[in-house]
């Protein structure tokens, strides 16, 4: 039977296998699973692992995740206040950097694993390595030198520092984040993450105009990604839509894997993309709370048959909101799983 | 000449250059161009043409939007006092974010918008209970209560749209006050706001401004 791995594996190099690999990415769910409050839940890595596993078990999708939220990144530079809530992912509650002096105090740990906020992620991981290795794709989540500032300083004033100035605090905090990028990518790595979800909403044209693209997100993609590589790396916005920088991206830096944004149409992406990576078609994860199973199934296809010719493609979501009904989750998997088969 | 200008400034804010924009400004004042004239003849245009080019799926961004309110704002403060008449304040709102959120983003750019067209805006901050969007917008006599999310729990959460509604129908104020909403969810699915029972929603923070005009005139008697 072909295992989660070797069928991402085989669909990356287009070689025909069972079906499409099925991306359901749940975070908040996994509390449900274990009866925890959220808080509660992200505070021990054996419960992350846990809700992670009781979710593949459950949903027979293809991958799980080390990640906890995202404002764990800013945890690691020094933020010490997160907001839990009881219906959906905790928020960062203390901004590391709250003036530009703050840019040039703030730390990049020399070691990202010996800090206490990676050790709890560091069992989960150890935890998923044992029980999925060589079997189901671990995913961890990596945040670009270009959008990492906005979980640091807030989305308002990183706009601002990007788009006025100074230029010399904006070089600065870039350098800083990338110095931190080199570091989690490899520490996730190290830990068995082999899918490495490269999150980085600044580098779609739905954030920044096309010139700043082209002047500071392709070469701070390219600084991020040249000294580890590209292996595992998926290129994701944030939800916000990639069409129009698939191709200076993967001309930039041979990225194997794209998740594209709900918003964006699978057919155009996968002719862009022409065969030379691997294309996540995205579902709308705000939709599927209010669909009917039917619609969700519908909806499904429609997908696939947009996605599917030419092989190399996959099915995904977003990070689902916690008010997805399971039965849509069950609706949405199953159907991926039954028209991912068809040739 | 005030199209020549116009144009020029439209480019200006297009292309995210803020000193261009402003030195645009400083130049039609320098050949006699009347305050008046440089907010209503070409900043507000200019934000009614960041809004068609939306409607028109033209290739905006986040940046810009961000750009051509920050620019609208500082012009408007710039040319008010000049003004030969206190200009005529044409409504006021209260905007922030939902309860639970802390994304403030959006309603800055919103801010930016309205300031060009004389609303007077009154920022709540981040994460906003339902009942105080509603005390404030009584208080302050606004006619527009405008709630931003970025998440999906929080734009659908009990304490906020759908609270604000809950309250305003209790307390016989639906026909006084609007609620606008706008945020990431609501781009992801456009039936969002009947859901959480809003008036309107944006797509954006530059339409929000044209959204919110429009509610004010079905408020104003």
């Amino acid at each position: 039977m072909t295992t989660a791995l070797e069928r991402l594996f085989l669909t990356a190099q287009g070689i025909p296998t069972d079906r499409i690999p099925v991306f359901c990415n749940m975070l908040e769910q996994g509390a449900i699973e274990l009866g925890l409050p959220l808080k509660e839940y992200y505070s021990k890595g054996e419960y992350v692992a846990e809700g992670q596993l009781r979710l593949q078990k459950k949903y027979g999708h293809d991958n799980v995740w080390g990640l906890f939220y995202v404002g764990k990144e800013a945890e690691l530079l020094g933020c010490r206040n997160i907001i839990y809530a009881s219906d959906g992912p905790p928020n960062v509650g203390d901004m590391v950097v709250r003036t530009l002096d703050d840019i040039e105090k703030l730390k990049v740990p020399d070691d990202i694993t010996s800090h206490p906020a990676f050790a709890e992620i560091k069992i989960c991981m150890d935890i998923l390595r044992r029980e999925c290795a060589g079997r189901i794709p671990i995913c961890a989540y990596v945040t670009s030198s270009m959008t990492l500032p906005a979980i640091l300083m807030g989305m308002e004033k990183w706009l601002d520092l990007l788009m006025n100035g100074p230029a010399e605090a904006r070089d600065l905090m870039l350098e800083k984040c990338n110095q931190f990028f080199r570091k989690e990518i490899r520490a996730y790595r190290e830990a068995g993450a082999n899918v490495l979800v490269y999150a980085n909403a600044f580098g779609s044209l739905d954030i920044i105009p096309e010139r700043f693209f082209r002047e500071l997100s392709l070469p701070w993609i390219r600084r991020d990604l040249e000294e580890g590589g590209v292996e595992g790396v998926v290129y994701y916005c944030g939800g916000a839509r990639m069409n129009p920088v698939i191709d200076q991206v993967y001309q930039a830096t041979g990225i194997g894997t794209f998740y594209l944004s709900p918003l964006d149409d699978i057919a155009t992406g996968k002719g862009i993309i022409n065969g030379r990576a691997l294309c996540g078609g995205v579902i709308n994860d705000i939709e599927l709370i209010d669909w009917t199973p039917e619609q969700v199934r519908m909806e499904v296809k429609r997908m696939l048959q947009a996605g599917m010719p030419g092989g190399k493609f996959f099915f995904g979501t977003i990070l689902m909101p916690m008010s997805v009904p399971e039965q849509n989750i069950h609706a949405m998997i199953d159907a991926a799983i039954e028209f991912g088969a068809e040739s | 000449m005030k199209n020549m200008i116009s144009e020029q400034y439209q480019q200006a804010v297009f292309d995210t250059d803020r000193q261009l924009a402003l030195q645009i400004v400083q130049n039609a004042i320098d050949n006699g161009v009347l305050p008046e004239e440089i907010v209503f003849d070409i900043v507000v245009p200019s934000i009614e043409d960041s809004i068609s080019s939306v409607s028109e799926r033209r290739y905006t961004n986040l940046a810009q939007h961000f750009m051509a309110s920050q620019i609208a704002a500082e012009v408007t403060e710039m040319m008010v006092p000049l003004f030969r008449q206190a200009p005529e304040i044409v409504g006021k709102m209260v905007i922030g974010t939902s309860s639970g959120d802390f994304h403030g983003l959006g309603k800055r750019i919103v801010k930016g918008c309205l300031k060009a067209q004389m609303i007077e805006v009154t920022d709540l901050g981040l994460s906003v209970p339902a009942e105080r969007f509603v005390d404030q917008a009584v208080e302050l006599g606004a006619a527009v209560i405008g709630i931003s999310s970025m998440m999906a729990h929080t734009a659908r959460s009990e304490n906020g749209s759908i609270g604000v509604r809950r309250l305003l129908k209790e307390r016989g104020l639906e026909q006084q006050i609007r609620i606008i909403v706008g945020g990431t969810p609501y781009n992801h699915d456009e039936r969002l706001y009947r859901t959480v029972c809003a008036d309107a929603w944006a797509r954006n923070g530059i339409e929000a401004g044209a959204v919110i005009v429009r509610l004010l005139g079905e408020i104003r008697p």
